[in-house]
């Protein structure tokens, strides 16, 4: 048995040894690596930071509490994890959050089969949709992981990627291909940059994360261009298709809007120009200061007319790369069909519940005689039964055309309107008829205090409350307010969505009489439609328990006192902030904790109320350098020569021990030039000149030694060596390695020591 | 077969109603309380035909569940890999259980209390890579399963049925031919 089978389990072995062929070779790899770099942790050979930003790039997240304390409602209890750590401060043990991209949404009934399984055996039978169009699972194993990637891979999905400072899920309209107003489908450009980004150097080395969505038009669209890093809403000019290119929109704390780069970029010039915008932003991002290293705030800095000046200086210098224009022959590839004939119109029933589900979840596609059906999750979330169920019925009538929604729904495309009522039953025999999708029914959520490890009050707990509130009305509900939307964030970070919705919150806490209440401060006015078109404004802070009074008083105020046909962003900035919350005024108040101790207790808790549970988040990735990585490439590489050699298979194990020597010379090099080429002469060439003829590669005690070693192995490259001289290079490659992390160790120091000074 | 990520459901009562926020407290209240690793509880009462009330720990984690829309408590083995022979899991594993299942039924916190129905179980084994769902995985298990089943019901005192839907995990329904309390069953257990 090798090193590496010590720690995998037998069904992480089946699942190897199943599955491995079935997964391109360049996922294959990175799902070998992740498992090698599990085991090289577990044998104490990786550092907590650098482990912490490999799983992350995997999308594999911590969760609240893996820190081992837990507030009991009383006072912070340990929980006893075993002393073995996957991050700083993250237990090996602990529970944790696996995310899981779906570039554009798309999604197959297959694929939902994989993700009913997954959740049943690694989480707790729930997958969430988040607001990105990914699905989450939570309660899972760092062990479980690999063997989870190998599944989702044979399927077509991969998890790279899905966090750190990293490309994050290509989003688009889950609309785009059957919208009646889009200027054409947005879905192959997506895949595009999904597939150009992903893995790409040049997005490799970002001080944070970066977000792309995609667009069929600029109105009435789900793409939300507005709120992302990078967005393209679709063109046509002159009978040629292109995209208004856009960047430097956020949320987050304080949300930015996306600036208009070009009012045209043509579809062969997406991609280069996508690149170009990630060399500018990963060489002149900050690095240091996460709170600033959002690209927002890189062109904040630089001021929109620099930073465009040297975008378009990046892409003039670029090397071609036939990349660029090769999916445009391709670009009819994911074109959609219907598996049933088109329908003849749509039929009210007489039945309400019915009526009432078609009139919000029912929308018309371009295409005559379909539909696309929503069906709404509440809070994100569905069961595996739920979701295998929903695969069979998405096979009855349509084909593999389900798209995520980022209002945490799934949509079902391509339906024929002759189909609709059937598969109304039918979504009802499962427990997935509920309507009010994108409607004030349908709050969303992000996972708050349940599981974020950032969260400050229950937004899942207030969402559920509101929800309840909502659907006891229901139909009912005025038309005017019904359209609302209501977006609750756990924290200011804004996972909901909060600052774009008509009705928003994120977590806050107030101090009342020396006890903390959870409390959530309000944003009105935002706007979901127009590609996230405006941002909402802050209203107040409002104790968690009054929350679904005030949005009953401040939606009534609305009905009562707007114009007519004024919309609801109108009537605030009419009303004025100062209006509203006098109206609201007596509801803000907080009874003393001896009148009424439910206001220290948060929605969907029982304990009192605490912000000691709050961990540090990992939402912004570790800043591991290019260095960091290539260090830990070249570990891994030799740790699989050491492997190699154990198993007597000499001759693979010399080419791989110097392989590592490489890989180790080209990471400290990356750290002055993140483009250094992959040929090993070049490498030689420029570490002999850069560390060895300058000394800084000299140890302080061995002197230039250890290069020696290098530069030997790199004239019979680890070939053509006897089982003797293959482990003499096993130990001199190690020598190396080790020099090089050294040397990048007093690097740094050096420069810490700069930076005070 | 080493036998891992063992699952057994006990079924409530039929027309028991079970209020979720009182199993969100009385789990809670195992956190600081029990000798084993918990962590948290989540509530998923809002969505149908899973678990309603899960409570996530280290070890083993324990469920308020309405999986096949019927409501009981899911026992559920998880990290580090269980140890011992096949025969030793099961036994720990089902008198875990039921030992939380008597805990449950004896809980002042509920108003309507809970009654479990120890005659109306399923064995779960929730790997899909060491334990697929069919007949051979059954035969492997069926010598095992019994020889504790009998210790519980008596030889030839229950039934033993394989969920025949390939999509889903290895699943045995255990439905014993004459009714059993949780307290008998855990003594008979041993």
């Amino acid at each position: 048995m090798s090193k590496q089978e010590l720690y995998t389990s037998a069904a992480a072995k089946y699942w190897r040894d199943t599955l491995s062929d079935r997964l391109p070779s360049e996922w294959r790899k990175n799902v070998d690596e992740f498992e090698a770099d599990i085991t090289l942790k577990k044998m104490g050979k990786v550092d907590h930071k650098l482990f912490a930003e490999t799983r992350l790039r995997m999308g594999a997240y911590g969760q609240r509490y893996d820190n081992g304390h837990r507030y009991d409602g009383k006072t912070v209890r340990d929980i006893p994890f075993p002393e073995e750590f996957k991050g700083p401060e993250t237990y090996w043990d602990a529970p944790g959050m696996q995310r899981i991209k779906l570039p554009w949404g798309g999604l197959t009934p297959d694929q939902m089969d994989l993700f009913a399984d997954l959740a049943e055996e690694y989480s707790d039978g729930i997958c969430h949709i988040t607001t990105r169009q990914a699905i989450q699972l939570h309660y899972i194993h760092i062990e479980n992981c690999p063997s989870m990637y190998r599944r989702l891979g044979a399927l077509g999905i991969t998890t790279r990627e899905a966090c750190g400072n990293a490309v994050r899920n290509v989003s688009a309209d889950p609309m785009t291909g059957v919208s009646p107003t889009e200027a054409f489908d947005v879905t192959p450009y997506a895949q595009a940059i999904f597939e150009f980004l992903l893995g790409h150097p040049d997005a490799q080395d970002f001080g944070r994360k970066f977000k792309i969505a995609l667009s069929g038009d600029k109105e009435g669209s789900s793409g939300l261009v507005n709120i992302h890093d990078l967005g393209l809403i679709a063109r046509i000019k002159d009978g040629k298709r292109g995209f208004e290119f856009y960047v430097g929109g956020g949320l987050g704390a304080v949300p930015y809007a996306a600036k208009l780069f070009s009012d045209f970029v043509s579809e062969e010039e997406i991609l280069p120009l996508s690149q170009a915008v990630c060399r500018i932003y990963a060489r002149h991002g900050e690095k240091k200061k996460r709170h600033r290293a959002r690209i927002k705030f890189l062109i904040a800095d630089l001021g929109f007319e620099k930073f465009r000046d040297m975008v378009i200086e990046e892409r003039a210098k670029l090397p071609h790369d036939p990349r660029w224009t090769a999916y445009l022959k391709d670009l009819n590839k994911l074109d959609e069909k219907p598996s049933r004939p088109a329908g003849s119109g749509l039929k009210c029933t007489g039945d309400a519940a019915f009526d009432f589900w078609v009139k919000t979840n029912v929308k018309p596609q371009k295409q005559k005689g379909y539909v696309a059906v929503l069906v709404t999750l509440p809070l994100g979330d569905i069961t595996s039964n739920q979701m295998r169920n929903l695969a069979d019925i998405c096979r009855k009538y349509i084909n593999d055309t389900v798209r995520t929604v980022a209002e945490q729904n799934l949509l079902l495309r391509w339906v024929s309107e002759n189909d609709v009522a059937a598969l109304y039953a039918e979504l009802k025999a499962v427990g997935l008829h509920l309507p009010g999708a994108e409607s004030i029914l349908d709050v969303t959520a992000c996972p708050g205090t349940d599981t974020c490890k950032l969260g400050v009050s229950s937004s899942r707990g207030l969402a559920g409350e509101m929800r309840s509130r909502l659907y006891a009305k229901g139909a009912a509900i005025d038309p005017a307010i019904r359209d609302l939307r209501i977006k609750i964030s756990g924290c200011f970070n804004s996972c909901s969505h909060h600052h774009i919705a008509d009705i928003g919150f994120y977590g806050i806490s107030r101090n009342v009489g020396g006890y903390v209440v959870p409390h959530f401060q309000m944003v009105l006015g935002g706007q979901f439609q127009n590609n996230g078109g405006a941002y909402g404004i802050g209203v107040g802070g409002i104790a968690s328990k009054a929350v679904p009074a005030v949005v009953e008083r401040l939606t009534g105020l609305y009905l009562e006192s707007r114009n007519k046909d004024e919309n609801f962003r109108t009537w605030v900035e009419r009303t004025g902030k100062a209006t509203i919350m006098q109206s609201l005024q007596d509801l803000l108040e907080v009874p003393a904790y001896e009148k009424d101790k439910s206001f220290y207790v948060d929605w969907g808790d029982v304990r009192e109320y605490s912000v000691k549970d709050k961990g540090i988040g990992e939402c912004a990735g570790e800043i591991v350098t290019l260095t960091d990585f290539g260090l830990k490439a070249a570990d891994r590489e030799l740790f699989d020569a050491q492997l190699r050699f154990e198993g007597g298979d000499a001759t693979s194990a010399g080419s791989r021990a110097y392989r590592a020597m490489v890989l180790a010379a080209q990471g400290l090099l990356k750290g002055k030039d993140p483009d250094v080429p992959e040929n090993a002469d070049v490498v030689m060439e420029r570490f002999t000149k850069e560390f060895h003829d300058t000394g800084v590669f000299n140890d302080p005690y061995a002197g230039p030694k250890f290069a020696q070693y290098y530069f030997q192995a790199h004239g019979h490259r680890g070939q053509g060596l006897d089982k003797d001289k293959t482990s003499l290079l096993l130990h001199e490659a190690q020598l190396f390695v080790e020099a090089c992390h050294s040397c990048y160790a007093r690097m740094s120091l050096t420069e810490t020591k700069e930076a005070v000074a | 077969m080493d036998l891992q990520n063992i699952q057994w459901k006990i079924h409530l009562a039929d027309g028991y109603s079970a209020d979720a926020h009182e199993w969100f407290k009385v789990f809670g209240t195992w956190i600081p309380d029990s000798p084993e690793v918990f962590v948290d509880v989540a509530d998923y009462s809002h969505v149908q035909d899973g678990p309603v009330i899960f409570l996530s720990g280290h070890a083993v984690c324990y469920s308020l569940d309405a999986v096949g829309k019927r409501l009981g408590l899911l026992y559920e083995r998880r990290q580090p890999a269980a140890e011992g022979s096949n025969p030793e899991k099961l036994n720990e594993s089902l008198s875990s259980l039921l030992k939380h299942a008597a805990m449950l039924e004896s809980d002042a916190t509920f108003k309507n209390k809970p009654k479990f129905v120890a005659g109306d179980l399923k064995f779960i084994v929730n790997n899909r890579a060491i334990a697929p769902n069919n007949d051979a995985t059954l035969a492997a298990l069926k010598p095992e399963l019994e020889a504790l089943l009998n210790k519980v019901y008596g030889t030839g005192g229950y039934t033993l049925t394989r969920e025949p839907d390939v999509k889903q995990r290895f699943i045995v329904h255990v439905k014993a031919k004459a009714p059993v309390t949780v307290t008998e069953a855990l003594k008979k257990l041993g």
